[in-house]
């Protein structure tokens, strides 16, 4: 069977390490991008779907760029529809949260938050850090897609417990 | 022992579901969810795109159609909590489990008013989905 995952070090290295000892089942989440819900992804690619991973999280940014594209003309024209935002930000942050993308996800809610408040500059603010999370996660991870790809069939390891 | 093997398969259930849900990721993950919690060759799984959609497969399907069905909250054309009510309006008496990424309360209770007999807030997964077959008898 080709083992795509990589060991707890090639991990720290694609997503980022801050230097702390990590407990093997808190990889995933060194950098705090990605939480669990990676991993549950990751344990669904086998045999019949060896690139599954992969293919969810470009399926995650195909959304995603979309949702963020439709919030930024929602923005521009729809002045304080804060329940047209806040719908359009309910997609993102569930899209999010399929591959556990916890820090975008945050940022999704914090804007969410702003929409309840009806505060259009907290929003403003708020969909800023959404965009700057969605372009750092899409960088970790293809990096990670990267070291998975050269670590290759023979020199992958398995995913520690 | 072949013939008994075969007995046995032949008596394992095929569980059908019918998954109701706009976004494809959302889709893509529960199909594969469910063919890891079932086992690939013991789950059929259907897709409506929206809440309309699941109510015509319903309809055309009959009462007997589908095992379970999941369906998100949110989507176009006719979301979930009113594709739920028109299901059961239907006399269709089938598990319906409603999926939101909002789990406030009141949407709990939205769906649960709607005739849905279960809730369960995303993202699906594996403990989650064991937990809803377990729940309705189809582990």
């Amino acid at each position: 069977m080709r083992n795509l995952r990589l060991s707890s070090h090639s991990r720290r290295a694609a997503l980022g390490d801050r230097g702390r000892r990590a407990h093997p089942d808190e990889v995933v989440a060194v950098g705090g991008y990605l939480d669990e819900q990676f991993c549950q992804v990751e344990d669904l690619q086998d045999d019949a779907s060896p690139n599954f991973t992969e293919e969810v999280v470009t399926l995650f940014f195909k959304d995603s760029a979309r949702l963020i594209s439709n919030i930024e003309q929602a923005l521009e024209k729809y002045p304080k529809d804060f329940s047209r935002w806040d719908a359009y930000m309910q997609q993102l942050k569930g899209s999010c949260s399929s591959i556990g993308a916890s820090r975008m996800k945050s940022e999704c809610m914090s804007f969410r938050d702003c929409c309840g408040q009806g505060n259009p500059e907290g929003c403003m603010r708020s969909f800023q850090k959404v965009k700057r999370e969605h372009g750092a996660l899409r960088q970790k991870l293809e990096a990670y897609f990267q070291l998975v790809r050269q670590a290759g069939p023979a020199g992958a390891a398995t995913r520690p417990v | 022992m072949a013939g008994a093997a075969r007995a046995a398969a032949a008596q394992r259930r095929v569980v059908r579901v019918l998954l109701v849900e706009d976004e494809e990721i959302h889709r893509v993950l529960a199909r594969a969810l469910l063919k890891s919690a079932v086992g690939g060759g013991g789950v059929e799984v259907d897709e409506a795109g929206n809440g309309a959609e699941a109510v015509r497969r319903v309809r055309e399907g009959g009462a007997g159609a589908y095992d379970l069905i999941i369906t998100d909250k949110q989507m176009p054309v006719m979301d979930g909590h009113e594709a739920t009510r028109q299901i059961r309006g239907l006399g269709v008496t089938t598990p319906i489990v409603g999926l939101s990424s909002d789990c406030r309360q009141s949407d709990v209770n939205a769906f649960l008013e709607a005739g849905a007999d279960d809730f369960t807030p995303k993202p699906l997964s594996k403990e989650k989905l064991n937990r809803i077959l377990a729940k309705f008898n189809l582990a």
